[in-house]
């Protein structure tokens, strides 16, 4: 009981960078929205200038949160304005590329019909392709908040503020009950999130509160000591990009180190989620052991990448291992739900045919449920894999290794120039898997 | 071999019984059609007698064993003896041939067999999936890649694994629904045929009451739940 209030007492300090860190992410979707629906719209109609906003949504979106976020605090400075600022630009690339691609995804017919009353491209997009695919935009709006809620804790780690940066701290000062206590409210936070994101697929108006909480972020939030003109001065402080002679050479085994992180990572997190995922899906086994599994597969999920490699870093040390192991840790948890999902959703019959032989529960799974939702397992491991390599550089910048270490330390000694190479390396690596994993998704969609 | 007594089965909230007190009896080595409009309770009379669907009332006995009361290992135990054969989708496409006909093996398989067979098939093994698909004369898709059949080469590996499963008797739900008319005669003559020769049982729901007629021993009407008629036939093969 004593614990249990002293606990209490604990939090009680935290609310103010929990409140900072929910007020990032709403500030931060709010933004995103904004920005990002007009885009979605005018690539999903054609408008002119389309394929150009497409490439540079995907060119933008290859960009991980918490680069954007060191850019970010390098120009305006310490401080949630930063996190804002990184989080709005990294969610408008997503929300207007892949909402561009689900009102693409719109039925032909009524939209055309809608086109040959001569109407305009805001009232094709308002009458038709928004309301035809709004339960798909509403489900990944959900989902991308989600998202934003554990980028606005990543970005906090490089001093954006909120609930990240007490985590480094306390990590930093080797308080572990502190740490805990705020991976605890991390995780009770992504789940009242998740809650708001199922209470939004019901009732879409629940969307609106993003505006006053959004609002009012950006108002409290406001850069206090923003100077354009300093601004601009560290901008050109970071132009031309530049690597030296002993960087340039020591660059091969930092890229090789990022790219063992991504695939490793990912791998461990499948194989994980994999078998977890078999006790997770509802028509393998009892709901009670579904509901502790997806708990687990929660929590594991609800812990993003850069912190589970804070508190792997201290247990395994620095280096690529720890970082394995956190994007394996935490794409457990992703690959996890998405894997049960998987299983949930193949068709019945061919499994009920197997299972009419006589078969054991595991040849049932090994001949039928496994084969038949092979090719969504597919589809999401290469995502996940595509996300691990920006989440690579992520967990680099904390020690562990590749890249975004490197780039982590040029920011710490204000080496500008350097910086800018990495971040522009890290750009081209990730924008390179995104192109090669979109042409699998698509190979593997075709069979 | 099979026999139902005053079987009932009630899904939940439904407002009527699915079946509502059936009787049937079904000797070893004959062949029975179920006929009746769909929604009739043909199905889920398959189903209850393979124990894929719980029993309300009555009693459902596979040579004297109680359907309803196996679980687990002895439900499964029962099964090998029962094939089943649906209208379509229940290949794995995933699969190749081979392995969606030895699939039938999985019930007297251990679970370490079944899964070393995916990965390193034995050729007697695969001799004995070349043996069934050549009964129903498609040896050559032996390895092809399931999604590339057709509608009549999927029954018939269909029948195949059932033939693989060395049943005492096959549950047929409608598998030729799906097939043009010609290509529908040919399964249903195949599968009598089959079953006749190997001493099978075969109980058989269908739409086309012609070829109930012309293949079957028996036919059984199904209407609303309960068995309204039941005629003895000569088969014409």
């Amino acid at each position: 009981m004593n614990a249990l209030l002293e606990g209490a007492v604990r939090a009680v300090p935290l609310l103010v960078p929990v409140a900072q860190t929910f007020g990032m992410a709403c500030a931060g979707m709010l933004v995103a929205l904004v920005a990002g629906i007009p885009l979605a719209v005018a690539v999903a109609t054609r408008a002119p200038g389309y394929r150009f906003i497409a490439t540079a949504l995907g060119a933008l979106r290859a960009i991980p949160d918490l680069t954007l976020a060191i850019l970010a605090v390098v120009v305006i400075g310490l401080g949630p304005a930063a996190g804002i600022a990184a989080l709005a630009v990294f969610y408008t690339a997503m929300i207007g590329k892949v909402f561009g691609e689900l009102l693409l995804a719109a039925p032909s017919a009524p939209v055309d019909a809608l086109k040959a009353t001569g109407a305009g491209r805001v009232s094709i997009a308002a009458f038709g392709l928004i309301p035809l695919t709004s339960r798909d935009l509403l489900s990944f709006g959900a989902y991308a908040f989600d998202c934003a809620v554990r980028a606005s804790v990543i970005v906090g780690a490089v001093g954006a503020g909120g609930l990240g940066t007490e985590l480094v701290g306390a990590i930093n000062a080797l308080d572990y009950r502190r740490a805990a206590l705020l991976i605890l409210i991390l995780v009770v936070m992504v789940a009242v999130v998740d809650a708001f994101g199922s209470l939004i697929r019901r009732y879409p108006r629940a969307t609106l509160a993003l505006i006053p909480i959004g609002l009012l972020t950006l108002w409290v939030d406001r850069p206090q000591f923003f100077a354009f003109g300093h601004a601009l001065t560290t901008f050109a402080k970071m132009l031309p990009p530049q690597l030296n002679g002993a960087e340039l050479s020591a660059l091969p085994l930092l890229l090789l180190q990022t790219a063992a992180i991504a695939v490793f990572g990912t791998a461990l997190g499948a194989s994980i989620g994999f078998f977890t995922a078999l006790i997770a899906a509802r028509t393998i086994v009892p709901f009670a052991v579904v509901a502790v599994t997806r708990r687990l597969l929660d929590t594991a999920r609800a812990i993003p990448e850069v912190v589970w490699g804070l508190i792997l870093v201290v247990s395994v040390g620095i280096g690529p291992i720890a970082g394995i192991l956190a994007l394996g840790f935490h794409s457990a948890g992703v690959l996890g739900k998405l894997y049960a999902e998987s299983f949930e959703n193949v068709v019945k019959e061919p499994v009920a045919s197997i299972a009419a032989t006589g078969a054991s529960t595991v040849s049932t799974i090994a001949y039928a449920i496994v084969p038949l939702a092979f090719g969504p397992l597919a589809i999401h491991t290469l995502f996940r894999l595509e996300w691990n390599v920006r989440a690579a550089a992520v967990v680099g910048m904390i020690g562990a290794g590749g890249i975004g270490q490197a780039l982590f330390n040029a920011q710490q000694l204000f080496f500008y120039k350097t910086m800018v190479a990495y971040v522009l390396i890290t750009w081209a690596i990730v924008l390179a898997f995104d192109i090669l994993t979109e042409r699998l998704r698509g190979r593997e969609l075709m069979t | 071999m099979i026999s139902l007594r005053d079987v009932v089965v009630r899904y939940p909230g439904a407002a009527r019984p699915a079946l509502d007190g059936v009787n049937l009896e079904v000797a070893a080595g004959e062949t029975v059609a179920l006929v009746g409009p769909s929604g009739s309770g043909k199905t889920t009379l398959l189903r209850t007698i393979n124990g894929l669907v719980p029993i309300s009332a009555g009693s459902v006995l596979v040579d004297g064993i109680a359907v309803g009361e196996l679980r687990g290992r002895a439900l499964r135990g029962l099964r090998t003896r029962l094939a089943m054969i649906a209208q379509h989708h229940d290949l794995v496409d995933r699969l190749s041939v081979h392995q969606n006909v030895m699939a039938g093996a999985l019930g007297r398989w251990s679970t370490a067999h079944a899964l070393r067979y995916l990965v390193f098939p034995l050729e007697s093994e695969l001799d004995e999936a070349r043996a069934a698909l050549e009964r129903v004369s498609i040896p050559e898709k032996l390895w092809a890649p399931t999604r590339e059949l057709s509608g009549g080469e999927r029954q018939r590996v269909a029948i195949a694994r059932a033939l693989v499963q060395q049943p005492e008797a096959i549950l047929a739900d409608e598998p030729v629904a799906s097939l043009d008319p010609r290509l529908g005669t040919q399964i249903i003559g195949l599968l009598c045929r089959l079953t006749r020769e190997s001493g099978i049982a075969l109980i058989c729901s269908l739409h086309q009451v012609q070829f109930a007629q012309d293949y079957f021993d028996r036919v059984v009407l199904v209407e609303r739940g309960s068995l309204c008629e039941v005629e003895s036939k000569q088969p014409v093969t």
